[in-house]
């Protein structure tokens, strides 16, 4: 019986989850992304990340649905550490970290309100942001483009360092920020992968208990 | 069994105090220790309990999320991103909630499944199942709105389509679409309604009709896998042979299933919580922008096989119809089937036949609605459509003379 019951429920499974997989959720792009190979548990590609991410992005770009003092507790800082790192001794380690521009700017240098980046990773995925950083070109003398987002506001940030690093220093940097972008977007996502599967253990403890008390419970009704 | 069935008849003490005051005792064993329950229960009769036990997660799950939620358009995406971010727990408590709305939809759909794999629709039990479809009604509105409150793009725009539905009703569409909005477009106002709406008025209605669902259900009883009727049969005692008593027998049963339950709940918060773009869809991480459509609207996944149908038919106003009637027409189910047998394990062939169209237009339906409709995919849309529909025009004729399997009396 026991054995019926667990094909019929496995059976069950893959037939609901198979729609699921019917539909990608994810959104289509014209072109082929590059793969970033990044780990949030690694604490310094996240701190090399944040040191980037405060020189390339935040002159412009916001995260400011997260403080000073959680990034500093989660990538392995002192409060001081990530205030002088990415703030250059310019906030407290309880703000929000908020762009350097002043209001208004971006819009008359570039037309558009440079967007804050908390949540980037999770509307377009980390590849999308690896390939997005990593996708400009010369279109001609001086001008560029980039190949994810056609005629986009962004200046190239990154050609000053891709001229003056080897291709491999290239390939960490880059990843290194998409990582920092990837903690950003869900900061509680280590904690998460941690506490699941003791609670998936302690729940498989707690089946086999009620399993057997189930199990003693019916052993003498017939069928 | 005298052993574990031993009633509490003679109290003392504050028992018996409670006990003269109100009918504890009575109630406790009307409903429970001496609720008898057919015995050959099978892995289907899991889904009720698994609903039962996803509506108090909710509930606890939506509470602590209201204290640090603010239902304004200019607080809400931020609200929700503090709690992910700044609240203790809070990132484990929304991802509760997230996963207990697509879990909602997945243990009540496989158990309206057993309803009609197992005929417990039928008489006497036709205001079990019209309360449990008022209860998918209400789940339904209770899941719009909620999907609204995190006000992202998918948030806005989805309610944006869903309302624009109602404008299309000739006449009074346009009035009764302001009338849900409380606005021109939907803002602020929309907002705090739905807030409302969400945590008092639709939780209200859905516990009091799940309580009328059971208290319907147990003075009928239970059907079971073969249909037949366990009060037929009774012992010297006049309780059912093929009965148990719902307390310990199916109260330790279904705690071996809630756990299973837990596990693979579990396994989504922890590990696939945005459910691969499907339970949590990613532009929703996009604050809500009036000025900026999204290039593909999809509902979350437990309405897409309706969607589909509202997108399948070319008219805006019969489209909104025929999604309507296809919930509506569920409800008749009891009058539709004119098939004296309950169980599908003896009946015939034709049902077996509809059954499995129904359930494969249901499922490629939920496939088309999510995605981006093309020339290609309407066309299959409009055919799955009409198999959907098939079910509930063919069924009255077959069911009158299905050639049956006679019905075993007692349980197998």
């Amino acid at each position: 019986m026991k054995n019926t019951f667990l094909r019929k429920l496995s059976l069950m499974l893959a037939v609901m989850m198979l729609p699921f997989g019917l539909v990608h959720a994810a959104p289509g792009y014209n072109i082929e992304l590059e793969k970033v190979n990044n780990n949030v548990r690694d604490q310094e590609s996240l701190q090399r990340g944040a040191v980037l991410f405060a020189n390339y992005c935040m002159a412009c770009h916001s995260v400011e649905l997260i403080r000073y003092n959680r990034i500093a507790r989660d990538i392995g800082w002192t409060d001081e550490q990530a205030i002088e790192n990415m703030a250059f001794n310019q906030a407290k380690a309880v703000d929000y970290v908020k762009t350097r521009m002043e209001p208004g700017v971006s819009q008359d240098l570039f037309g558009i309100e440079a967007p804050d980046l908390s949540l980037l990773t999770r509307v377009k995925g980390n590849d999308y942001i690896y390939t997005f950083i990593r996708g400009y070109y010369e279109e001609e003398e001086g001008k560029w483009n980039n190949k994810v987002l056609t005629g986009t506001s962004m200046p190239n940030v990154l050609e000053g360092l891709k001229r003056h690093a080897s291709d491999e220093a290239y390939d960490q940097a880059t990843t290194d920020i998409v990582n920092f972008l990837d903690y950003v977007g869900e900061p509680s996502k280590v904690q998460r992968w941690d506490l699941g599967w003791k609670v998936i253990l302690f729940l498989l403890v707690l089946l086999v208990l009620t399993y057997l008390l189930k199990r003693e419970y019916w052993k003498d009704i017939k069928h | 069994m005298s052993e574990v069935n031993k009633k509490v008849s003679e109290p003392g003490g504050l028992l018996k105090w409670v006990d003269d005051r109100f009918p504890l005792i009575e109630t406790w064993n009307a409903h429970v220790a001496e609720y008898y329950a057919p015995k050959n229960f099978n892995f289907w009769y899991f889904f009720g309990s698994f609903a039962l036990l996803t509506l108090v997660i909710m509930i606890v799950s939506g509470i602590w999320l209201a204290m640090s939620y603010k239902p304004s358009a200019d607080d809400a995406f931020v609200s929700v991103e503090y709690i992910m971010r700044d609240v203790q727990w809070g990132w484990l408590i929304r991802y509760i909630h997230t996963t207990g709305a697509s879990a909602f939809f997945i243990v009540v759909y496989l158990h309206m499944m057993r309803a009609l794999l197992y005929g417990s629709f039928k008489q006497p039990r036709e205001l079990v199942w019209l309360i449990g479809m008022l209860i998918f009604v209400v789940l339904m509105a209770e899941a719009f709105m909620g999907y609204m409150l995190p006000w992202g793009q998918m948030s806005y725009w989805g309610a944006q389509v869903i309302i624009s539905l109602f404008s299309t009703i000739p006449f009074i569409g346009p009035d009764l679409a302001l009338w849900i909005r409380g606005d021109y477009i939907i803002s602020d106002a929309t907002l705090n309604r739905f807030f409302a709406l969400h945590v008092i008025a639709l939780p209200l209605v859905l516990v009091l009709l799940v309580f009328m669902h059971i208290v319907a259900l147990h003075k009928v009883g239970s059907n079971n896998p073969d249909g037949t009727d366990i009060k037929k049969h009774k012992s010297p005692e006049g309780l059912p042979l093929d009965g148990v008593p719902f307390h310990p027998y199916y109260t330790v049963k279904d705690s071996f299933g809630a756990v299973m339950f837990l596990i693979f709940f579990a396994i989504i918060v922890f590990y696939f919580p945005d459910g691969g773009g499907h339970f949590i869809e990613a532009p929703n991480f996009e604050p809500a922008d009036p000025l900026k459509t999204p290039d593909h609207i999809a509902p979350v996944w437990y309405f897409t096989p309706f969607y589909a149908i509202l997108r399948a038919v070319p008219d805006p106003f019969l489209g909104v119809a025929a999604m309507g009637l296809s919930i509506a027409v569920l409800f008749a189910m009891p009058w539709l089937d004119r098939c004296k047998v309950r169980s599908i394990r003896y009946r015939g062939n034709s049902y077996k036949l509809l059954l499995t169209m129904l359930v494969i237009s249901f499922i490629v339906l939920g496939v088309l609605g999510a995605l981006p409709s093309t020339p290609l995919y309407t066309k299959l849309a409009q055919i799955f459509t009409i198999l959907y529909f098939a079910f509930f025009i063919v069924l009255p004729f077959t069911s009158v003379n299905e050639k049956t399997k006679p019905v075993p009396e007692r349980t197998t």
